[in-house]
Order: structure tokens, then sequence, then C-alpha cells
């Protein structure tokens, strides 16, 4: 990974701008395209709303794109194309599909443009110049450290339910083998009485967990790959009238509803938070280096991850709730 | 501070002694407000009490601001008050020994050179990147301060006719909560918007880090900057002018009246005793309100720093325009009635703060400002009503309750470490009942209209 410019440059860099409102912008003109996958989800929004203010700031124009679904290809490909024949200097994308779009993306790159793979990684890795996203290997240590400390504090012999995402999607085994390892359990072990797909929605999480508890009663510790996975497991919980606190809930996402409705009152007992945040603002901050200063973005940038809990466990660092609602994302 | 601050809404410290000026050419400005001789020395003084106003309610934002940057727990955050309100307590007497012993302009001079001084030693703290060196900054600054508004309340009346005395004062007071505006707007404009955003602090190397720390404090250092150069200018531009005026008024002699003196027949009033604790939890409610809104509305709604900044805003400004309202509404009801209305709804205010953790939680916060508007000027009259005499000395007494605004920030922040941010707000709300309390007290007790250490009489 080149030289990483930080929201230090960014402070400084609104200084300078308003400074240089008075006579013109004289820095050279780039061009950022921005593709997220859809815009229902406020993930994405949060995403684009940074993207555009880094590049407010840096005096960049910014176009952006986005699908109709997690799955919309189509809409992706002809993004790239337009962006491409428009001229920008480097592209950020989400890959609705990570082998679909790489003709595109190879057409782009040919083209003299940097492509830069936000949150989610091309098939293989290296067909972007760079990938920009969250340690989900990291996230789900982290809720692992949190989740055993938590049960061993309590006194529980851990019975775990894992509710994953779907086979063979990249984040969602980099979880939940991050999170395995931190309780110090394979995936075979007898320890976990459970693991599903929920494709990390809320009612297929429901169900999954109401089916989870009828056949073992004695889960206390749950994993979700997600906050609407983990929110569907506490649906699940109510009906079978199991008081949450009985059980010890983690997942992974940081979103606004999900800590103030969910961490904030203890209903999850903890969360990794991730920052598409930092995604944009570092993805339009490398496009700015590489066309202003000559270098180029290559390689992966770990765009961070924090535990967040209002209920800390022994031994294992975490964030207050406070910092999670400051820094989420979405409503 | 003002119609923001505490102890210039009913007069500030210097308030009660009136003075007389008669310049040679006074007589022929008898009548106007200020004579031609010193209408610019008082302009300079309406800027002094701007700049006060500013550098208060800036304060208010600092608070979050250094939890930030320092990355440190809402309490050590908190003794940004503590450093300020503190030193404005302990210099209160200091001040006025100086302005009797050595007159207004000396006051004014020191004052404002004790303030540009604290201005300008947040140059040094940017770089040592050390927060003690912040709080002792705002300690130097605060103290300035609290010698100036000693000296330049009296100063203003003594600028002119006796007549137009009052006048004068409330002239230079409005320029208090203009101030206190601008404070929180350089806040919002220059320092909030600017900081580096907090989560992309989590990828960041040392270096980066350091580096980040060094541009967000020079963010803070610019409108100190600039308050100490306004104020160096105005210390040139007094110092250099020669004023006739009268001399400040002497010390007063607490021991004068027999029977113990002025302090024994003071404490023996339970309306001016009560009414002192009374400002000391109102001054209390309003400082803990303004330091943390910021903080409620970043850590309990989510907004943005700029954004919670601008609710900091919209605080002041329902002060302002409630300050008004109360005054109409003071000709209709009795002050203590309303003062109980007020403090009551300032109370579910912050219960509903506390436990409304959304926007109507946020819109509560901001809405005890309106709750606050009456109560400084409101317990001061009332506190000293009848006092006679003992009243010059009262003042003082009522106005050294700032203290309230040096101790209890701590206490709401302990209380939102060890609880929640939301939580935090049970600390002006049992400062707001007790207010309350003072008001219920004043309505059901009888009162000599005499002033006399004579005990008043709760009626059952």
């Amino acid at each position: 990974m080149t030289r990483r410019r930080t929201a230090v440059v960014t402070a400084s860099a609104m200084g300078m701008l308003m400074t240089l409102g008075a006579c013109g912008d004289s820095r050279e003109e780039v061009t950022v395209g921005l593709i997220t996958k859809q815009e229902e989800n406020p993930y994405w929004l949060a995403l684009r709303e940074t993207a555009e203010k880094t590049a407010d700031d840096q005096g960049v124009t910014l176009l952006t794109a986005t699908g109709t679904s997690d799955a919309d290809v189509e809409s992706q490909q002809k993004a790239i194309a337009d962006m491409v024949a428009k001229g920008v200097n480097g592209i950020l994308i989400a890959p609705t599909d990570s082998a679909a779009l790489l003709p595109a993306v190879e057409a782009a790159r040919a083209a003299g443009v940097i492509v830069i793979a936000l949150d989610t990684p091309f098939d293989p890795v290296d067909a972007v110049d760079a990938y920009f996203t969250t340690d989900n290997v990291r996230a789900g240590e982290l809720v692992g450290e949190y989740a055993a400390a938590k049960a061993k504090e309590l006194g529980m012999t851990p019975q775990v339910a894992m509710l994953g995402l779907t086979p063979g999607f990249l984040s969602g085994d980099q979880r939940e083998a991050g999170f395995l390892a931190s309780m110090g359990l394979d995936a075979k072990d007898p320890a976990i009485v459970a693991d599903v797909d929920t494709q990390g929605d809320r009612e297929l999480a429901n169900d999954a967990m109401a089916k989870i508890l009828q056949d073992n009663q004695d889960v206390n510790v749950v994993y979700a790959v997600n906050e609407p996975a983990a929110l569907g497991a506490l649906d699940a919980l109510g009906a079978a009238n199991i008081d949450p606190a009985d059980i010890v809930l983690v997942s992974v996402d940081g979103g606004c509803g999900a800590i103030k409705d969910g961490v904030r009152p203890g209903l999850i007992d903890a969360t990794a938070q991730q920052y598409p945040a930092n995604m944009a603002r570092e993805g339009v901050l490398a496009i700015v280096d590489a066309v202003r200063d000559d270098q180029p973005p290559n390689g992966y940038l770990d765009t961070g991850v924090q535990l967040i809990t209002g209920n800390p466990a022994p031994g294992v660092d975490s964030r207050d709730v406070a910092y999670g609602v400051r820094n989420c994302w979405g409503e | 501070m003002a119609s923001s601050d505490p102890l210039s809404a009913s007069g500030g410290q210097g308030a009660a002694p009136v003075a007389t000026g008669a310049p040679p050419d006074a007589v022929e400005g008898a009548g106007k407000l200020v004579p031609r001789h010193l209408l610019v020395p008082f302009i300079l003084l309406l800027l002094c009490f701007t700049a006060w106003g500013a550098a208060a309610n800036l304060t208010d934002v600092l608070v979050g601001v250094f939890r930030g940057i320092f990355d440190m727990s809402n309490f050590q955050s908190s003794l940004v008050q503590f450093a300020y309100y503190g030193a404005y307590f302990l210099l209160a007497l200091p001040a006025a020994f100086i302005t009797s012993r050595f007159g207004y302009k000396a006051g004014v001079l020191v004052g404002l050179g004790l303030a540009a001084l604290g201005g300008l030693l947040f140059i040094p703290a940017g770089q040592i990147l050390a927060y003690e060196m912040f709080l002792l900054a705002l300690f130097v600054l605060a103290a300035g301060l609290s010698i100036l508004e000693t000296s330049a309340n009296p100063f203003v009346i003594a600028m002119g006719d006796e007549q137009t005395a009052t006048q004068r004062l409330n002239l230079a007071q409005a320029f208090n909560p203009i101030g206190a505006n601008i404070g929180v707007l350089m806040g919002a404009v220059l320092i909030l918007p600017g900081l580096t955003p907090e989560a992309s602090k989590v990828i960041m190397s040392p270096q980066e880090l350091a580096e980040s720390q060094e541009a967000d404090l020079s963010l803070v250092l610019t409108p100190y900057i600039g308050i100490a150069a306004v104020l160096i200018g105005i210390w040139v531009l007094i110092a250099v002018r020669k004023m006739h005026l009268p001399p400040a008024p002497e010390a007063i002699d607490l021991t004068e009246g027999g029977s113990g003196g002025t302090f024994s027949r003071l404490w023996a009033n339970k309306h001016y005793r009560y009414g002192v604790f009374a400002q000391f939890f109102n001054v209390a409610a309003q400082t803990c309100t303004w330091t943390f809104t910021i903080l409620y509305a970043q850590d309990v709604v989510g907004t943005s720093p700029e954004s919670a900044g601008w609710w900091l805003q919209i605080s002041l400004i329902i002060f302002l325009i409630s300050r008004f309202v109360m005054t109409w509404l003071l000709t209709i009801f009795r002050p203590t009635l309303l003062l109980l209305l007020m403090a009551g709804f300032g109370v579910l205010c912050c219960l509903t703060s506390m436990f409304v953790l959304n926007i109507v939680g946020l819109i509560a916060v901001v809405s005890i400002s309106a709750a606050l508007s009456l109560m400084f000027p409101t317990i001061y009259g009332v506190a000293l009503r009848g006092l006679g005499d003992d009243a010059k000395f009262g003042a003082a007494g009522l106005v050294m309750a700032i203290l309230g605004g040096a101790i209890m920030p701590m206490v709401h922040a302990a209380v939102m470490d060890a609880s929640s941010p939301a939580m935090g707000f049970v600390v002006p709300a049992i400062c707001l009942a007790l207010v309350a309390l003072y008001a219920l007290f004043d309505l059901r007790s009888h009162r000599p209209g005499v002033a006399s250490a004579q005990p008043e009489v709760v009626a059952s």
C-alpha cells in the first residue's frame, strides 16, 4: 500500500480550499467514480456521503452510480463503461459479482483508469489496483474474544449457535473463522450446537433461531454474522420467552439502528463496528494521491474495526456505546 | 457569559456600587448616555463585554473537542469548566480588591492583560500537545476575564451621569449575549467541522495520530489567538488614553453595623442564604446543560460534531429570546411563581432527555435553556430584596455562587462515565429541582420588608 493520506490532510485541505476559493483552485483536476451495490442499505449510503464530502474537500469531481440490489451486475457493468467514457481517473467499486465484472474492470484498467475495490474483493483479489475493506477475520476475532470472556465471567459452558451468511461468501467465512478461533473452537466442536445460513436476513435469522431453540434449549452464546441476523435472533428469543440477559449475543457491523436499539439496551451484548466512511475517504484520497502526487495505490488497506459494548468483558479492549453511536452509519 | 453568563445576567460582579463620574466636560454631557470624551473608551468596553461572552461559551464547545483530541473520559474533559469557572470564583474577591485599590482603569488593564496572556498561552500549549497546559491557559484567561468583568461593570456605570448609569450598563450587558453567540459560532464554524473524524483514527499510525492531534489543536488555537489579539488591541487603546474618572469605590467593611457585621446578618437571612445555594445550583444547571449539549447530540443521538455545535447555538438563541419573553411574563406572574414553573419545566426537560434517547431528547436538552433564562436575575433579585446596604456584599456572595459552574459539570461527567451520556442529565435535573424548592420557599414564607437579620417565618 502506498503512503496513505489521512483525514489530517482532509482537515488541512479544508483550510487551503477556503484560501484558494477566492482566487480559483489551482490543483490538478481529478475525477473519481464511485459505484455502490445499492443504496437501500444505509451502509452504502454512508459510504457515498463520505466520498462526496471528501471529494468536495479535495476539490475533486465525483461521479456516482448504484445498482438496484446486491446482485445487480448489469448496472455496475454499465456504470464502469460510462465512467471510463467520461474520462475518470479512478473508480471505486463495491462489486456485486467478483467474477462477472472482471472484463469491465480489465477494460477500465487497460484505458488507464485506477480501480479500487471497496468492501468486497474481486476474484482474484489482484484483478484491481487495490482493495480497501474491513479485516473481517479480525471482526470475528473481536466478538469471539468478547463472547469467550463474557461466558467465562458468567460461569457459562459455551453452547454456541452460529447464524452465518451464505456458503462461499468470503466476508461471512472470514468472520466465522475469526470468531471460532478466538473462542478456541473448530468448526466440528461439539460446543457448536448449530451452524446455519441466514443470508444476513432478519426474517431468515428469526426462523433459523426459532428452530435452533426448539432443538437446543441450552444455547447460551449466539454468533450473528451481521446485525439484521442478530435482530432476527432477538425476535426468536422474544417469541420463545427467553430473557436476552441469559444469552451472550454478538454480532458484526456497527449500524446506528442496531447500536441504538440493540447494543445500547444490552440486547446485543457486543458488536464489531466497521467503518464504510474510512473505505470511501481513503479510496478518494488514494486516487487523488495517484493523480496529483504520482503515488498509485496498491495492495490491501484495513479500514478498521472496533468492539462496541455497553457491558465490557474482563481483559477485552472495547469502546463504549457512545463511541459506537458517534461512529455508526445509517439512522 | 451574560445573558448567557450568570455573572453579568443581572449586573455582574461590580454592579452594586454606582459611582458618579464628574469629568470636566461631563456637565455638557449630562443627560447623555456617555460624554463625548469617554465615547471611545466606552466602545472599547463594549468590545470587552463581547469578548468575555465569546470566551465563556467557546469553552462549552471545548469540552467535547478535547475529549476527542486527547481520547479521554468525560470527567477528564470536564476539567475545562473547572479551570474556567474555578478561576472566575477564585479571582472574584482579588478582582474587587484590585479595582478598589488601584482604580477602574488599572483593573480593566490588568484583566485585559491577563486574559490576553491566557489566550496567547494556547500557542505553547498547542506545541507541547499537553492537556494540562491548555487547562492552565484557560485558567489564566478566565482569571483575567474575572478581573475585567469586576472592573468593567462599575467602570461603565462611572462613565457618565448617574441618571443614565443603568441604561449604560444595560447597553453594555447586551453585548455579552452577542459575544456568547459569537463564541459558539466560532466553535461551530472554525473548530468542529475541521476536526479529524474519530473513526479515521482507528486506522492511523502513531505518527499520523500525533499529526491529527496537532492539526486539531491548531483549529482550537485560531479563535483563542483571535480573542487575545482583540484584547491586546483594546489594552493598548485604553492604556494610551487619558481618562477623567471618579475614584473607585472603597472596599466594604464587613464588620460595620455591629452585632456580628454584614456577614452574620446576611447568613441569618434565610431568603439570602438559600438564595446563594439556589444560585449555585442554577449556575450549575446552566453550565452542565450547555457543556453537555454537544456531547448529548453526538453520543446519544449520533449527530455529526458540526451539527452538534448548531444545536448548542440554538440553545443560546432560545435563551436570548426567552429572556424577553420572561421579562413580559414577569409583568403577569409573581417572580418566584414563574421561577417555580420554569424550574419544574426544566426538570421535565432533563427527565425527557434521560429517558427518550433520540431527537426528542435532544430537543428537550435545548429547551432547558428557556427555563434557565429567567433564573439568575430572578434569584438575584429575590435573595437581595430588602437587604439595604448589606446588598453590596450580598451581591458578591451571589456572584461567587458561580462555583456551581466549576464543580457540578464534573459530577455530571462522572455520572456519564459511570452510567451513560443521557443519565448525566440527572445532575441538572436535581439542580433545577433545588431551584424550584427555593421558589416554593419564597412563595410560602412571610418576609419582613426591611434590611435586617430577622428570621423569616415559613408558612405552614
